[in-house]
């Protein structure tokens, strides 16, 4: 709110003294007042009229930068209405109940909302949950028919039952990124902040897609002996994702590798593959949601979720993620793992 | 080792009771939920696998009434993977929390692991094994033939023990090499090749031929 403004808004006002000044002095003259006095009763009136302003002008101005800071200070600003300074003008009390009744609409709408959020989310947990059944059903049909029926007689037998077991393992992990994506919202609700060994959420994980990996000629290495804190579940299933991309672009004699290196900072855990690798120009958008790139295209089944999760879920744990890559030599994914300088062992 | 299981899911129980028995287990596992105290003081497994959602009760209750009664060790199963669930299911007083759908192989080994420390197992491998006059022993990691000591890798000495676990037929290469996996060996199906052939021109230079047997497409034969 600037002078010129405030002038402008008032510019009525002004334009009806200037019109009553005029005929006021007209009316003096013709009645024979004297000039002198005339202009003096002119000089007090115009005297008024600026004190007048000026002291509305300030008391405005006032209200208005209080309002402002309250405005910049509060973190949910649909609130403003309740917590406009105090004014005795009829016009302020005025607005501010409209705004009050606007923002308690909003306030409804977003509780509203909010509710239909959170009934979704719990009913797509217990889906998963009840999901899991079946698939857990389905993977042990497949492993004891594995076992019984994959002796060399029977090849086929075996093999439809090692195809119907990786395709449940597939179907597992999409179930399991449902999961995760309504949870990484609210991650402060499903921590468990362990001590764990890297090498063993390595192992677990490459032992989890054994057959995939077998079947698709890769070989492994894990030399991961870091401990670090972090939820050992939410790691697990990082990786997985990882390890399914570097299955899914993978190159002729496909290696895929786990090391960890401990820093000065923390533990740097690598994952490095000698798959298809990832474009240069495409590398800094990777982890941006429904990006699929070059690779993803020419895949169809690229969804460009994977890597959003990951880095989206290694934010809710503090950890560092990024990729380094040579187009057409591999690909490198760094986890960082800080560590605090607040627990001793 | 007797296990009683407590799963409501019908395909999940009798699927579960196969792959245990394929391990050798002796495996009970009832029908009904409402004396599982009971049921486990009458037949005295040495290990109990619980479902944590039953139907009218919850494994974990179940879990503190059987702990109030006797010491038997406890994994739960679940398909809850709540990190809540998994604090109380320890706090329950379980020995381990597995969570569906699990690998068989790694409930297997946890299962192995959890009776080894509350029962004193010993490992049921033997540390030796014997066939066509050579001798693996795993404790050294070599193998004996003729009098002679062979330095055996890792690979090789995992290699050589699937085929001597099974010796006398020919065991399929994706046999081979899922066992490896299982043991942490991460090879692909060119690798074996190489071990295999290492294998050989060790046990060549001390003039052993023809310990192990290929047959093409088939496997490997000692």
């Amino acid at each position: 709110m600037t002078v010129k403004n405030f002038l402008k808004d008032k510019c009525l006002l002004l334009i009806l003294h200037g019109v009553c000044m005029c005929l006021l002095g007209a009316f003096l003259r013709l009645t024979g007042y004297e000039a002198a006095n005339t202009g003096l009763i002119l000089i007090f009136w115009t005297l008024i009229l600026l004190v007048w302003l000026g002291t509305v002008y300030i008391q405005r101005k006032i209200f208005f930068l209080e309002a402002g800071q309250i405005l910049e200070k509060i973190d949910q600003r649909y609130l403003l209405g309740e917590l406009l300074p105090d004014s005795f003008r009829l016009e302020d009390k005025l607005y501010r109940d409209m705004i009050c009744c606007s923002n308690k609409s909003v306030i409804e709408r977003i509780r509203q909302i909010e509710e239909e959020q959170r009934d979704y989310k719990e009913y797509i947990e217990s889906w998963v949950h009840e999901a899991k059944a079946p698939i857990t059903s389905i993977s042990l049909v497949c492993e004891n028919g594995r076992r019984r029926w994959g002796k060399e007689e029977t090849a086929e037998a075996g093999r439809a039952f090692r195809t119907a077991g990786l395709e449940n393992q597939r179907l597992e992990n999409y179930v399991d990124m449902v999961l995760y994506y309504a949870r990484s919202e609210e991650v402060y609700k499903d921590y468990l902040i362990q001590e764990t060994n890297l090498q063993e959420v390595a192992y677990e994980v490459l032992e989890k897609n054994r057959l995939l990996l077998i079947q698709n000629q890769v070989s492994a290495e894990a030399s991961a002996e870091e401990w670090v804190y972090t939820d050992r579940k939410w790691i697990a299933f990082i990786l997985n994702q990882l390890l399914l991309n570097s299955v899914k672009y993978r190159s002729e004699r496909p290696v895929f590798r786990i090391y960890a290196q401990k820093g000065k900072n923390g533990v740097t855990l690598t994952l490095e593959d000698n798959g298809t690798g990832i474009r240069q120009e495409e590398l800094s958008r990777i982890f941006e949601k429904g990006f699929t790139g070059s690779n993803g295209r020419n895949h169809e089944r690229a969804t460009g979720m994977g890597l959003y999760l990951c880095r989206k879920l290694c934010g809710r744990l503090g950890i560092g993620i990024r990729a380094e890559s040579e187009y057409g030599r591999g690909t490198k994914i760094f986890l960082e793992f800080p560590i605090s300088n607040y627990i001793n062992r | 080792m007797h296990i009683f299981v407590v799963e409501d899911e019908p395909v999940i129980r009798r699927e579960l009771k196969i792959l245990l028995e394929n391990a050798l287990y002796q495996v009970t596992a009832p029908e009904s939920f409402d004396e599982v105290p009971n049921q486990v003081q009458q037949v005295r497994p040495d290990l109990v696998l619980l479902d944590v959602n039953l139907p009218g009760a919850s494994g974990f209750d179940i879990c503190t009434r059987l702990r109030a009664q006797m010491e038997v060790p406890v994994i739960f199963l679940t398909s809850r993977t709540d990190a809540m669930d998994e604090l109380t299911g320890i706090l329950k007083g379980g020995d381990d929390y597995i969570t569906k759908p699990y690998q068989a192989p790694l409930l297997l080994a946890r299962i192995g692991a959890v009776l080894k420390r509350t029962a004193g197992i010993k490992e049921k491998e033997a540390v030796r094994l014997s066939h066509k006059g050579a001798v693996l022993d795993i404790s050294s990691c070599s193998l004996f033939v003729q009098g002679q000591d062979i330095g055996l890798t890792k690979n090789e000495m995992k290699l050589l023990h699937l085929l001597f676990l099974r010796a006398g037929e020919f065991v399929p290469r994706m046999d081979l090499i899922e066992y490896l996996w299982e043991n942490q060996i991460f090879i692909d199906d060119n690798t074996l090749s190489v071990h295999v052939a290492r294998i050989r021109e060790k046990m060549r230079t001390i003039g052993v031929w023809d310990f192990i047997e290929t047959k093409r497409g088939m496997g490997y034969r000692v």
